[in-house]
């Protein structure tokens, strides 16, 4: 064995590697990362475009602080998330950002008690739950809601997330709308100060968590509950109907003026039917897409993506669970797309979409 | 003579401790292989090797992305390792006196401390940020960092066991210094160095922390190193914090392919060093 020799075709190689056809960029991948709300949604999307198009999506769910962090850090295509960016957050990026409305989801409250019973709650006691004032679940606050259920004399086990989290967002700006208390104790955030309970990382790492803790409840995305088989609470909503989350639901509370930029809060609905953990996810982009040395071919994969997202990409909503975006929305979403720019030209006309 | 005969019995009481202690400290890695094998092998087949994960929630799909993408990582960081790894090693076997070798040395140890988690985020900041892009060629700087003190520390320990006579001689015969350490005192401890690599590979193969921000992940197959890539002990830890069984069954099979894999890196180790 030659040592030297050796040397040189360690050498040769890492040139080679380098040098290769593999490592050369082009542009059929696109990276985007964030929401774990949208992410079985997402995960079917890519598989279902790949196909399609020979694209590859590489879409990691690390929740949507990190979506935003990385979109900040630019070293993502997009980011993702079902917390849109308040004004101060916006200011804080060097430029402009767009948000693009994929789909609609609910907030589910599921539990694992004996039996899967399906459980009535208020707003009061769902903040108080997660506050920690109701420790157990035969308390009468909970029991004189659901009279003909046996609940037992079990410790509640509150189960939160961990990370950064637009589910956490969309719950905690829920409750801070319904409940004074919760809004001055904890208030609004994708992470906020929880008074009690576990942490789960990702709507993933929450599910498993309520789904081996007995006497545990957590909040999720309805799919998360759905595929693994956890009861959800109907919940109460302004009018004072106890609301199943279920697509009707979702889709009545998500049928509102939406904003220019698309940009809106769809909790506590005052839609008779409508779910009142309701939301919105988005996919965050750059407007000005020539930043840090990216080709216009990879802006273009963007906008065809997104275009088909908001497009052909609706028929997996459903399947899923997810509500479809409503026309008007829709017509807000292809305007903003339209928006995007690489070199101040607008990119859409150069794949061709009208 | 009772006193001698105390002193026996004291004896044999503490060597049947110790030896039921040794058996006892096996037991750990015993039931990890026993709870990897029972959970993990019934997931293995052929689909399960060669294909690509399917979309959350849906059955069947492999891990093939993951498989590949560890391959290529520990590759990387072999090809950054290994040449800085041997050559410093070499440096500090022939000039051990010199403050360089004292202070590389020192360096390289606490190097070997420092936590993956932290090399991780500076393989971030040094690529990841530069280059923009969560990258296979970021883990694999990250990895073959983790692995550098590994392959210095093994060279260095190797080439100091050689007889001096060796390299006297070759000296007294007039091979140029040079030829001396390539030719005869590496070729010498090439066993040595080759275990030294090996243990570098078996440490690395199961490191996630420092692929979280550098490798990130794909769930396609990729070759390029400049794009995110999967890497097995990542797709465990993503699927065993799932809430879906099918996917705890996969995590089950990878951990049982990586152990197999660093299981038989050890073996191998022991077989080269043995011989030797």
């Amino acid at each position: 064995m030659k040592i030297s020799n050796l040397f040189v075709l360690i050498f040769a190689v890492s040139i080679f590697l380098l040098n290769s056809p593999f490592a050369a960029s082009q542009d059929k991948e696109l990276l985007g990362a964030g929401a774990t709300f949208p992410y079985v949604l997402y995960s079917k999307m890519f598989d279902a475009y790949y196909k399609e198009t020979g694209v590859k999506v590489n879409y990691q769910s690390i929740g949507s602080g990190g979506g935003i962090r990385q979109l900040k850090e630019k070293t993502v295509d997009f980011g993702a998330s079902d917390a849109f960016l308040s004004d101060a957050q916006l200011k804080e990026f060097d430029a402009q950002v767009l948000h693009i409305p994929i789909a609609l989801g609910a907030v589910v409250i599921t539990y694992n008690l004996p039996g899967n019973p399906e459980l009535k709650l208020t707003p009061d006691v769902i903040a108080d739950i997660f506050l920690g004032k109701i420790k157990k679940w035969n308390d009468p606050r909970i029991t004189s809601l659901n009279p003909e259920l046996k609940l037992p004399n079990m410790n509640i086990t509150v189960v939160h997330r961990s990370d950064g989290s637009g589910t956490t967002f969309v719950f905690v700006d829920y409750l801070s709308k319904v409940s004074k208390e919760w809004e001055t104790k904890v208030g609004r955030g994708t992470s906020v100060a929880w008074p009690v309970g576990l942490g789960g990382k990702g709507n993933e790492g929450v599910t498993g968590l309520v789904k081996q803790t007995p006497g545990s409840i957590g909040y999720v995305e309805l799919i998360y509950a759905k595929q693994n088989k956890l009861p959800v609470a109907l919940v109460k909503n302004k009018s004072g109907k106890f609301i199943k989350p279920d697509l009707s639901s979702i889709t009545i509370a998500g049928a509102v003026n939406v904003p220019e930029d698309t940009r809106i809060s769809i909790t506590d609905t005052d839609a008779p039917d409508g779910y009142p953990i309701s939301s919105y996810t988005w996919i965050l982009v750059y407007k000005e897409q020539n930043y840090k040395n990216r080709s216009l071919e990879r802006a273009k994969q963007l906008v065809k993506l997104l275009w088909w997202m908001i497009h052909d990409g609706q028929k997996y909503n459903e399947p899923l669970d997810y509500a479809k975006l409503p026309d008007n929305v829709v017509k807000l979403g292809e305007k903003i797309i339209k928006s995007i720019t690489y070199n101040g030209k607008p990119v859409y006309k150069e794949v061709g979409i009208k | 003579m009772t006193k001698y005969e105390l002193r026996i019995i004291k004896s044999k009481v503490i060597s049947v401790i110790l030896t039921f202690i040794t058996i006892v400290s096996t037991f750990p890695f015993l039931l990890v292989l026993y709870f990897i094998m029972k959970n993990g092998i019934s997931v293995i087949n052929w689909e399960f090797l060669t294909s690509l994960p399917k979309p959350v929630g849906e059955p069947g799909g492999g891990i093939l992305n993951a498989i590949i993408g560890t391959a290529i990582l520990v590759t990387i960081a072999l090809i950054l390792s290994v040449p800085f790894g041997i050559l410093a090693g070499i440096y500090l076997a022939e000039r051990s006196e010199t403050k360089i070798a004292f202070i590389s040395r020192l360096v390289s140890e606490i190097l070997q401390g420092v936590p993956s988690i932290v090399i991780g985020i500076i393989a971030y900041l040094w690529v990841v940020k530069p280059i923009g892009y969560f990258s296979a060629l970021s883990g694999g700087v990250a990895l073959g960092i983790i692995m550098l003190p590994l392959v210095i520390k093994s060279t260095e320990e190797i080439l100091k066991l050689i007889p001096h006579e060796l390299k006297e001689a070759s000296l007294a015969l007039g091979v140029p210094y040079y030829k001396t350490i390539l030719k005869v005192m590496i070729p010498a401890g090439l066993s040595g160095i080759l275990t030294g690599v090996l243990t570098g590979i078996a440490r690395i193969a199961g490191e996630t922390a420092p692929l979280l921000f550098t490798a990130f992940g794909n769930p396609f197959l990729s070759f390029n190193i400049l794009k995110p890539i999967s890497a097995l002990p990542l797709l465990i830890f993503t699927y065993a914090i799932s809430p879906y069984e099918n996917w705890w069954a996969k995590a089950w099979g990878a951990s049982c392919i990586l152990v197999f894999f660093v299981l038989s890196l050890n073996i191998i180790t022991r077989l080269i060093s043995t011989r030797r």
